[in-house]
């Protein structure tokens, strides 16, 4: 009697597993890193003290992460709701450029008290979001047209529409800068350093929008809706307009993300504002899997990688290396949440 | 902002007060506030440098590189970090606040980088800041810029004696203040010699992009143009230049291995000697924030002339150049701009100050703005 020793797979992976299985892609792609590097000619240690002593390791390095992850959250929770109900929202990136020239129009022509000026923008900033992506929703709603191409081509009308703006009617006339607008007249309050507002703010609308997802009619009936469509219709759901008004809520998820950008960050809307945070929200959501309170975690895990880049920028390595740690990245982890889905079973 | 004031300050200045009131003797708070750029030894001290494009681009961040090398042979312990390429985003921000983590003492931007920058330098009180194109002066935040319009009226002498038609060209890159200022001063010291000498430009909207400065180089050959010059930071219309037997000035450095039969000459950089100045302030405790002229031959100058250039005509434009050296402005009114209208009163003598934030085209200049 031997024991045969098979795989299986779960279909419900428990969590720990994951953590586990991501815990040591994460170190496998660390290493491939390190050998690397060594290849180069450069010593990992000295460069994973740098990169720890200038991201976790220091005042500065971590408002960088807060001022990553701000944007990071929101664009991976305009993904990921829609991942929720297998709908792919790759627009995130124009409904970001939207949301901040909806921002940029009040903070420049307006001179409304901050208390008026912010919510304003705030508002302002989610409708300019969701009406950028409102054709691509309407179009697969009811028409069945995929919003992955539509959304996407979309981002180049809007980065082109901002260059527009910035270079053109709204171009800097006080100080001379570059390329961009006048200083907005109203930002978002500081906290801590250049940690503003709107980290506490993206970190309420992550809770939030997990909380009532989770919670309300609106998020069990379009869970149905994205599971089984069909069985959606019979339950007497009406699927499209629960696609659209999902489709909408990602793309006002994204404009605040511009919004407190603009507003908060970067203070003048100019081309390359956006600074792929779109395309980058699809890595956070796919990194936080079903659960929404997992893109926080997700965005500081991307928010470290971006913060590396510019610590390896110092050290004359290229600004691409980033990209490529980031897919190596992904790609490790997909394996290990892959991986940990099979279990040993014993048969005798 | 206004809530930041209302919520945050008082709290802030409060705590402020009880620290300084029950920690520090205020005599000793006011020695700290003195001593923010106090001496530092050579071997301590770190400097970042932002470069706008590559070290190796042959134009303007290869030249500042260079005087950063020359600092470093001056001061051999001192030790400096650099990023090339560094966007104008709000990555420029956190590339500056990089050098900050990394313990760099002084950061100096070899281009403008506007609020980008001076977020960073109002965050970080005690080290010393320098931004080359910059405007602001604060606390410890400076700027130093060349007077490159000295260099570009004396070739504008050399240029007018050189055109036959009288037609210039002039390849740009966008309408701001610097490259107003170079085409105009070209022009000026053309018309010094031919008053009926013009100036075509055509504008591609980038410092660096060799094939579309070519193209705009052989535009402005095609429309009459016999003399090239410009603000790029490649020999693409110098080629051109080389090709069709006419004649270029460039900018930056001297790029007449590229066309030797065209060359004129070049408005060249020489950062060696200030940020060896700085950099020494910066260690002797003596550095403090200002605005800076570059002034002609002392970091910037015309380059050697080429080899066609007859000398007569190098003469007749160095003689200029000597007057310069000696405290003359060739830029007294009256200026008119290109509608027709008054811009410098007759008797002023514009100021480098004014020259810096040149932004109209003098008559004769047509394509600019």
């Amino acid at each position: 009697m031997s024991a045969v020793s098979h795989r299986t797979r779960l279909t419900v992976v428990p969590s720990y597993r994951i953590a586990v299985g991501r815990g040591l892609s994460i170190l496998a792609a660390l290493n491939i890193v390190a050998i690397t590097l060594t290849a180069m000619g450069r010593s990992p240690v000295e460069l994973a003290g740098l990169i720890v002593r200038s991201t976790v390791g220091s005042r500065f390095g971590i408002e960088d992460l807060a001022l990553f992850m701000t944007p990071l959250m929101l664009t991976g929770a305009a993904v990921w709701v829609g991942i929720r109900v297998n709908l792919w929202n790759i627009g995130a990136e124009g409904q970001l450029y939207a949301g901040a020239t909806a921002a940029t129009a009040i903070g420049l022509f307006t001179n409304w008290p901050t208390l008026v000026a912010l919510p304003s923008m705030i508002v302002a900033g989610m409708l300019a979001g969701a009406a950028w992506i409102f054709v691509p929703a309407a179009a697969r709603a009811w028409l069945g047209v995929s919003e992955i191409v539509t959304s996407l081509l979309l981002n180049f009308v809007a980065s082109l529409l901002v260059y527009y703006l910035a270079t053109g009617p709204w171009a800097d006339r006080v100080t001379g800068a570059l390329a961009s607008t006048e200083r907005l007249h109203t930002a978002f309050p500081e906290l801590w350093g250049a940690v503003h507002l709107g980290f506490i703010l993206a970190l309420a609308t992550v809770i939030g929008l997990g909380i009532g997802l989770a919670k309300s009619r609106f998020g069990y009936e379009t869970a149905v809706c994205g599971s089984n469509p069909q069985a959606a219709h019979y339950a007497g759901i009406g699927v499209a307009p629960r696609i659209l008004a999902v489709l909408l809520l990602s793309g006002a998820l994204a404009g605040l993300a511009g919004v407190f950008e603009v507003a908060g960050t970067v203070h003048r809307l100019q081309g390359g504002l956006a600074n792929n945070y779109g395309y980058l929200g699809i890595v956070v959501a796919l990194l936080a899997r079903g659960s929404c309170l997992a893109l926080i975690p997700a965005a500081l895990l991307m928010a470290l990688i971006l913060d590396t880049g510019i610590v390896l920028q110092t050290t004359q390595i290229s600004s691409s290396a980033v990209l490529a740690i980031t897919g190596l990245l992904v790609l490790a982890i997909a394996a290990g949440d892959e991986l940990a889905a099979y279990v040993r079973v014993n048969r005798t | 902002m206004s809530l930041k004031d209302l919520t945050r300050l008082p709290r802030r200045r409060a705590l402020a007060a009880l620290g300084s009131s029950l920690l520090l003797p205020s005599t000793l708070k006011a020695g700290a506030a003195e001593r923010r750029f106090a001496p530092i030894r050579e071997e301590d001290l770190l400097v970042g440098f932002g470069h706008t494009s590559p070290i190796t681009d042959g134009g303007w961040s290869y030249a500042h590189n260079q005087g950063v090398e020359a600092m470093k042979r001056a001061y051999p312990a001192v030790k400096t970090l650099f990023v090339e390429s560094v966007p104008y985003s709000a990555d420029a921000t956190r590339i500056f606040r990089q050098f900050v983590a990394e313990g760099a003492q002084m950061v100096i931007s070899t281009s403008n980088y506007g609020d980008f920058i001076k977020d960073v330098a109002d965050r970080a009180p005690n080290v010393a800041f320098m931004e080359c194109d910059g405007h602001t002066v604060s606390n410890n935040l400076g700027w130093y810029y060349i007077t490159h319009w000295y260099a570009s009226y004396v070739i504008g002498i050399a240029a007018a004696r050189l055109s036959k038609t009288g037609k210039l060209g002039y390849v740009a890159s966008f309408p701001v203040p610097s490259v107003y200022a170079s085409a105009n001063a070209v022009l000026l010291g053309a018309r010094s010699v031919n008053p009926n000498a013009t100036m075509r430009v055509i504008s591609i909207n980038s410092w660096f992009d060799p094939q579309a400065a070519t193209e705009a180089g052989a535009a402005l050959v095609d429309s009459g143009c016999d003399f090239l010059c410009g603000i790029m930071d490649d020999p693409g219309y110098l080629r051109v230049a080389e090709k069709r037997g006419v004649w270029a000035a460039m900018w930056n450095t001297d790029m007449r291995e590229f066309g030797p039969n065209a060359y004129v000459s070049s408005v060249t950089l020489d950062f060696a000697d200030f940020y060896i100045q700085q950099v020494g302030a910066r260690i002797r405790g003596e550095w403090g924030p200002e605005g800076r002229f570059l002034t002609l031959g002392k970091g910037v100058d015309r380059d050697r002339w080429g080899q066609n250039v007859p000398e007569a005509v190098q003469k007749e434009a160095d003689a200029a150049r000597d007057r310069m050296l000696a405290g003359w402005s060739p830029f007294q009114g009256p200026i008119y701009d290109s509608d027709g209208k008054l811009r410098v009163p007759p008797g002023h003598v514009m100021t480098d100050a004014e020259m810096y934030g040149w932004s109209w085209q003098v008559q004769g200049v047509s394509g600019l703005g």
